[in-house]
């Protein structure tokens, strides 16, 4: 430590002897100024790249550096009438060090810059380009202040693109603008933004970067959810800060992919569906933890009322108060319930924890994304549903035969294990906020995170096994059990019909009819199993052996592309993905040609194609005048349509071009109604 | 419901900071000085208090010391009757933690002119005032009212030639305070290296 200190304040001491503070020998950060063409053309742009290369362990500040930390600036020395544009930065990484969160990058990224060359510059002119550049590079624990001068020649030439591929990389790492207008509401203490974003626009770990100083509190979580296209985002505002006129920031949406928006006071939606986020990169603690733990152990709690899992505990607690069995068996019964729920529990956080080290970025509803799983809880969620409505007789969950018969203990657990299975489907909604956090935590203390949320789910049955007054204040048996058996089929349907809607939007509507029909082959199997109990037949499970089989060979053929990722399916109007060689194709051809540019998270885009592109009159109108229509679909950033956009003069989208033959595109308006379309081809 | 339980948990994994708000009165302080003797807030009422945090590793910092910007800001401040206390919040093996003796060491070789050098290893100071990063520069009035909080001046740089031309925020703030007026820029941003808290 005290080595340390004097290499530091000998540091110190030459830097003041040296009066030049700065110098450094090998910086922490290397900085590199590329250009995409060496020839650039005169009268247009080149975008240049300053490229960063943190040392390992060291990481760069995005624009706003968060609680500390400056913005990397460049001093240009240009030609005459050569423009450098602002340096534009990537989508950053959180780091909350001790409290304080830093916007930083920690490995390789670029500053894009947009420098325009005069017009009139006659090929071959040199155009020195000249910069110092100064930024901060930092560890977790010290801090360096870094500068260097940059330069790169180029020549005006022909303006053709030599390093298209790197400069794609980089401009895919830029956020990109979202077309629509956030708004945000401050209270004292607390602040709420709305996002437009489509519902059907999937996003991962989502975090609001804040360009706007004194707007949000850097440090605090932010609590993300959905409400409809709406996405809401709620955290703490700084203390004695002012509220601002406006809010810019990113919004990221997956892994190093961003929206660049602005937030005007307005009115804010509740929040909806909470989406599993705002989970810090580093630090945590023993707080978080212990609220991860709450958190889990009050979802749990609240998962006991969800449609899909009352009606187990409900008849499991009705099959305790009829056996009127002994302290001790109900005891028993209530414990083996409680493993069974807490093993199934620790065992998908296993499987979660698998996949997160795995390296894919998998939330609690992991499973809700692929189509196979679906299909099985499907499958399992209407064979309970038609248990329920009286089908045929399970013997786990009636207790009415030989598994209790051999000892409640089993049955109870096997009981436990399938709540917290079928409860999985429900924990989305509840548990975004404890599960975002048990991704991040260490392994040990997710998995505590998953114990807690099982044990919240058993907490009911608990009760009832450990305390008889609780159980003697259930209503007695009697007949109307079985109504109120048949009753509680109802949700687990409509718990079913939800899967099948989820089903659709991951499969598509073929998926979803496989899946349903296979349902239908389920409840035939189940209906004959049922007959044969009823006639009290031995072996009465052996039709179902067909059903499963099917049920397996579906779980293979199951399409596994997610259907609702094709742009508009081509359909009405029998669209086709833009490039700028079929676009040339098709003019070639003297047909007109409709260009239009859509995302999945442009809200404006979405609502155009459904009130005014994908109808009837506008397809009419189209087929009747052999009009084409290209679709670009710009949700990923495709570097290919991003420089289009750019050619056509836009930074993102909507865009809707209209090239009647042998005439200059004409650009329509951003809010299109049928009318407008039909106009074209008149 | 869902929305109120986020929130739950919201409100529980934020540690409790008692943030300090320009107008309202200022978080107490009680720390020991480079000699070990005890200084409260609550000694100066009556007198304008200038609080700065301190890390003689950060470059920011040195940006300020090596040319004397900080030093003639300190003495400025002084001579028109204010308290300046240099406030050093880095944990124990952290960059910049010092003892009392590298404390008294680091003002004389600077020849530094706070009113005292308070050491506040655990931080608790720092997590009091929320200070974020060094330097950062609070003022209280004589009625222990916060009147100031933010950067040493608006030119957010590393870079020394960067303070001749910037806004001297601690010194503005003085100055119209003396003349009776209120604060102009009550909150701005300070700027430099994170405070390196334990943890």
């Amino acid at each position: 430590m005290l080595t340390r200190l004097s290499c530091l304040l000998a540091l110190f001491a030459s830097l003041l002897v040296g009066g030049v503070a700065f110098a450094q020998p090998a910086p922490h950060i290397t900085a590199t100024l590329v250009a995409e063409s060496s020839r650039p053309a005169a009268g247009r742009a080149v975008t240049l790249a300053l490229a960063m290369r943190p040392a390992k362990g060291w990481h760069g500040y995005w624009q706003n550096p968060g609680d500390s930390g400056v913005e990397t600036t460049v001093a240009w020395t240009l030609p005459p009438g050569v423009k450098a544009g602002p340096l534009q930065y990537p989508v950053p990484h959180r780091l909350l060090i001790a409290g304080l969160m830093n916007y930083v990058y920690e490995a390789d990224y670029a500053h894009l810059i947009r420098v325009e060359i005069p017009a009139g510059l006659a090929p071959g002119t040199p155009l020195p380009i000249r910069g110092n550049a100064r930024w901060l590079a930092c560890t977790e624990e010290i801090c360096v202040p870094e500068q260097a001068a940059i330069a790169i020649d180029l020549t005006v030439g022909d303006g053709v693109a030599d390093k298209t591929a790197t400069f794609d990389r980089w401009r895919a790492a830029l956020p990109r603008p979202l077309g629509d207008t956030a708004s945000f509401a401050a209270t004292p203490g607390a602040v709420r933004l709305a996002v437009p974003l489509p519902a059907a626009m999937a996003v991962a770990d989502p975090y609001f970067f804040p360009l706007t100083d004194g707007a949000i509190d850097y440090a605090a979580p932010q609590a993300v959810s959905r409400n409809g296209d709406m996405l809401v985002i709620e955290t703490k505002a700084p203390p004695g800060g002012t509220t601002p006129s406006a809010i810019e920031g990113v919004l990221k949406i997956g892994e190093g992919s961003g929206l660049l928006l602005t937030a005007k006071p307005g009115t804010v939606p509740a929040a909806g569906t909470p989406v599993a986020a705002a989970a810090e990169g580093a630090g945590g603690g023993g707080v978080t933890l212990l609220a991860a733990l709450g958190g889990a152990l009050l979802g749990g709690l609240l998962l006991n009322i969800m449609p899909c899992v009352f009606p187990i505990l409900s008849l499991k607690a009705l099959s305790l108060a009829r056996s009127g069995e002994s302290e001790r068996t109900a005891r028993i019964e209530a414990l083996a319930y409680a493993g069974g729920v807490i093993l199934v529990c620790v065992a998908l956080g296993g499987l979660l924890l698998a996949l997160r080290a795995g390296g894919a970025s998998a939330g609690w509803a992991f499973q809700l994304q692929d189509p196979r799983v679906i299909l099985v809880l499907l499958l399992l969620v209407a064979g309970i549903a038609l248990n329920l409505a009286g089908l045929f007789e399970l013997p786990a969950i009636t207790g009415g035969d030989s598994l209790v018969a051999k000892g409640g203990a089993g049955g109870a657990f096997w009981t436990g294990a399938l709540a917290a299975f079928v409860a999985t489907p429900c924990t989305g909604p509840f548990m975004g906020a404890a599960l975002g956090a048990a991704l991040v935590l260490p392994a040990a203390a997710a998995i505590l995170v998953f114990a807690g949320l099982g044990l919240g789910l058993a907490l009911p049955f608990l009760l009832l096994g450990f305390v008889p007054a609780l159980r003697r204040r259930l209503p007695r048996p009697g007949a109307w059990m079985d109504r109120f058996r048949r009753i509680l089929s109802l949700p687990m349907f409509a718990t079913a019909l939800g899967l099948a809607w989820i089903l659709g939007r991951l499969a598509g509507v073929d998926g979803m009819t496989l899946g349903l029909g296979a349902a239908l082959l389920l409840a035939v199997a189940l209906w004959w199993v049922g007959l044969r109990q009823a006639r009290g037949r031995s072996g009465s499970w052996w039709p179902l052996a067909p059903a499963a089989a099917a049920a397996i060979a579906l779980v293979a053929v199951i399409p596994r592309a997610p259907a609702v990722a094709q742009p508009a399916e081509g359909g009405l109007l029998a669209a086709e993905p833009f490039s700028e060689a079929r676009l040339a194709a098709l003019q070639a051809t003297g047909r007109p040609v409709f260009v239009y540019f859509t995302a999945d998270w442009c809200l404006t885009c979405k609502v155009n194609e459904k009130a005014a592109i994908e109808r009837a009159e506008v397809a009419d109108a189209f087929r009747h005048r052999n009009v084409a229509v290209l679709i670009g679909d710009w949700t990923r950033g495709d570097a290919a349509i991003g420089r289009f956009l750019s050619g056509q003069g836009r930074s993102g989208v909507p865009l809707y071009l209209f090239y009647a033959p042998g005439k200059p595109a004409v650009t329509l308006p951003q809010v299109l109604t049928p009318g407008t379309l039909t106009a074209l081809t008149a | 419901m869902r929305h109120l339980i986020a929130l739950a948990a919201l409100t529980l994994a934020t540690p409790a900071l008692a943030a300090p708000e320009v107008g309202r009165p200022a978080p107490p302080l009680a720390l020991t000085d480079a000699t070990g003797k005890p200084v409260r807030l609550a000694d100066y009422r009556g007198r304008t208090v200038v609080l700065e945090w301190n890390n003689p590793g950060c470059p920011f910092v040195q940006k300020h010391y090596a040319g004397g910007n900080m030093q003639r800001t300190q003495a400025t401040a002084r001579k028109g009757g204010a308290v300046w206390l240099t406030i050093n919040s880095g944990a124990p093996g952290k960059q910049g933690h010092m003892t009392g003796a590298q404390a008294a060491a680091f003002v004389a070789q600077e020849k530094a002119q706070p009113t005292a050098y308070l050491l506040d290893p655990q931080g608790i100071a720092g997590r009091a005032y929320a200070a974020r990063a060094t330097p950062q520069l609070f003022v209280v009035d004589g009625r222990g009212t916060l009147v100031y909080m933010g950067g040493i001046d608006d030119k957010p740089t590393s870079d020394p030639a960067d303070i001749a031309t910037a806004r001297n925020h601690v010194l503005a703030a003085l100055a119209e305070m003396r003349a009776g007026k209120p604060v102009s820029q009550p909150v701005t941003r300070p700027y430099g290296c994170a405070v390196k808290y334990a943890g």
